[in-house]
């Protein structure tokens, strides 16, 4: 389990994001190594969970929204002619901000509604439940309600069990949009941990409002900020330590220290 | 053992005494008052009921209320009062209505009720003869194929005005919403002008389809409110785990909505199984049994009530009663079937076999 592939790089040429005739997001140029966990960080409505959803075509699904740009996977354009938006979610997983599993399925059919919903064939359903469970550290509290409703469970496991759902696809990237931000302390620790243990296996973006997170999540950070009436975009991007603790832009340094945002 | 007293556990509900004796005269003045003014002053009971008694009833309940608590508290009793004044007040229409239904229809109903047809009956013949089920036959058929045409194409429609985005959605909506005030009457006439433009003959399939226009604009716009109430984030989580659209609905947007979607089913149904005149108008009547709907005219319920109804003779009357006693069995008994053949399907907690531990 733990043996390091190398997983795809994910990166953005010049992504730009209208809503209407409202531009959101203007020019946002990063990438995502492999195997490295990505912090964005900002204010709300800067523009993050948007651009976030560029990465998977989530985006596309809202109304009236409009995009300029490239999103790279490993070299290829994802919103290029040879792909579509099936295939990318498949290879790029997503974690919403609110847990939300199918309510109609249990446990057991969670986990494998990815494959059944894109069409898949599932090889060993048991064997693929019980790994991705274990992967998003939830099995040993489920193992023995598998066929259990799903909403039954905590706040905490429900975000976990999304995770495991998302794992089980074996995405080559997975998104995450302040996974943790309705959890509580002991859950959003757990699910921390699960992040530096998935980094082994794939890329990592995550969108977070807490700075103690960002830090002890990720390798690299990017900050976006929007001023007043202009759209957000990338001010700093760099190594997590840099920015924490000697960002080269006085609005970074302000953000990172909590005065304003 | 002994176990100690229980405590009171509901400290909220503690009241001192002369507070208990007010509210007792409070209930019990109001009451007493009426019923005297009603014996001896020969009042009209009804009219009792709500020109004395609930006046009366709310200065009581206000005045203890105010005494208690004030102003607040003189709100809150009148609003007690009224609220549960007036859901008696439903209770009991309704209730009086299933009564009457009960009581007057039960004199008909027999197994010979139940399973011979209408031949050779007539108005003054005793209810030892003759029956209803050529009726149910006709009204089971015509209603079901009405729901096979319109609960189908309903939830069609409420998923077009949910799902999709398209700018057609309003006009859409609005003709439901016109169409769901149409006259079931018109609906009749409308097919009655297709019977007679085109040199048909009357028959069931004719009546499922005068009532077809009644019943998708019921289906269509509570499957809508159904499919609204499940929350987006599903679909977009189906779709981020690379689902097609199609699939996304069929595998989680629809079970979510399931117990809704039957709610449509059944109001649906309860739009048209009573409907009379559209009936009378596309398919007449049979006194024999008919199977065919596509063939001749049928028997239904409705038209066997009215039928029966308009006669004077007290056994004809009887009829009528039987069945629309049954019509409202058998109401009952499609809304619990299709209750329990949609209900969640249960997951137990069955301990999942356990491999051994690695």
């Amino acid at each position: 389990m733990t043996s390091l592939t190398t997983a795809s790089t994910l990166s953005t040429e010049d992504i730009s994001v209208w809503f209407g005739q409202r531009q959101v997001l203007s020019d946002v140029n990063l990438t995502f190594p492999g195997n490295k966990v990505t912090a964005l960080i900002g204010p709300s409505g800067c523009g993050k969970s948007t651009f976030l959803r560029t990465l998977n075509r989530m985006h596309e699904l809202i109304p009236g929204a409009g995009l300029s740009g490239s999103v790279f996977l490993d070299g290829e354009d994802i919103y290029g002619a040879d792909f579509d938006a099936v295939s990318v979610r498949i290879k790029i997983g997503m974690v919403f901000q609110k847990p939300n599993p199918f309510p109609t399925m249990s446990i057991k059919d969670n986990i494998l509604s990815g494959l059944r919903l894109s069409g898949r064939k599932i090889g060993n359903a048991e064997e693929l439940v019980e790994t991705s469970l274990r992967r998003a550290s939830i099995w040993n509290e489920v193992k023995d309600r598998l066929n259990d409703q799903a909403i039954s469970l905590s706040g905490g496991q429900q975000q976990r069990l999304c995770i495991a759902r998302s794992l089980a696809m074996d995405p080559e990237v997975l998104l995450m949009d302040e996974p943790c931000s309705a959890l509580d302390p002991g859950s959003t620790r757990r699910i921390e941990e699960t992040i530096k243990e998935l980094s082994s296996s794939m890329t990592i973006v995550i969108v977070t409002h807490n700075m103690q997170q960002a830090q002890r999540v990720s390798d690299q950070t990017a900050f976006f900020l929007a001023d007043d009436n202009t759209p957000g975009g990338v001010v700093e991007f760099g190594a997590t330590e840099q920015i924490f603790n000697g960002p080269i832009d006085q609005r970074t340094n302000d953000y990172v220290n909590g005065h304003f945002g | 053992m002994s176990f100690a007293p229980r405590p009171q556990v509901q400290p909220w509900k503690r009241a001192n005494t002369s507070r208990r004796f007010q509210i007792l005269l409070a209930s019990v003045l109001p009451i007493a008052a009426t019923a005297l003014i009603v014996l001896f002053a020969g009042f009209d009971a009804n009219l009792a009921t709500i020109s004395i008694f609930l006046p009366l009833q709310i200065i009581a309940a206000g005045l203890v209320g105010l005494k208690a608590f004030g102003r607040r508290g003189f709100g809150d009793a009148v609003l007690v009062v009224l609220t549960i004044f007036f859901s008696a007040f439903v209770l009991i229409l309704l209730l009086s209505v299933f009564l009457s239904v009960l009581s007057e229809g039960s004199k008909a109903i027999s197994l010979q009720f139940l399973t011979q047809n209408n031949v050779y009956i007539s108005n003054t013949t005793s209810l030892e003869y003759g029956g209803v089920a050529n009726a149910i036959l006709g009204t089971l058929l015509i209603v079901g194929i009405t729901t096979i045409l319109a609960v189908p194409l309903g939830i069609a429609m409420a998923v077009y005005l949910t799902q999709s985005q398209s700018k057609l959605r309003g006009l859409v909506r609005t003709v439901t919403q016109a169409l769901s005030g149409l006259p079931s009457v018109v609906s009749g006439l409308f097919v009655l002008s297709i019977i007679v433009t085109f040199g048909f003959s009357k028959s069931g399939i004719f009546g499922s389809l005068a009532l077809f226009p009644l019943m998708l604009p019921t289906v269509a716009r509570v499957a809508e409110e159904a499919l609204k109430l499940v929350p987006s984030d599903l679909r977009l989580a189906a779709l981020a785990l690379g689902a097609p659209n199609y699939k996304a609905f069929f595998q989680v947007i629809l079970p979510a909505a399931k117990s809704g979607l039957i709610t449509a089913l059944l109001l649906g149904l309860a739009r048209v199984i009573g409907e009379t005149a559209p009936l009378l108008l596309t398919v007449n009547v049979n006194n024999g049994t008919s199977w065919n709907p596509f063939n001749g005219p049928m028997e239904t319920l409705p038209a066997y009530v009215y039928g029966y109804l308009s006669s004077s003779f007290v056994s004809a009357h009887q009829r009528a009663w039987g069945a629309g006693l049954i019509l409202l069995v058998l109401v009952a008994v499609l809304f619990g079937l299709a209750r329990y053949l949609g209900r969640a399907k249960s997951l137990k907690s069955k301990p999942t076999k356990q491999k051994a531990s690695k």
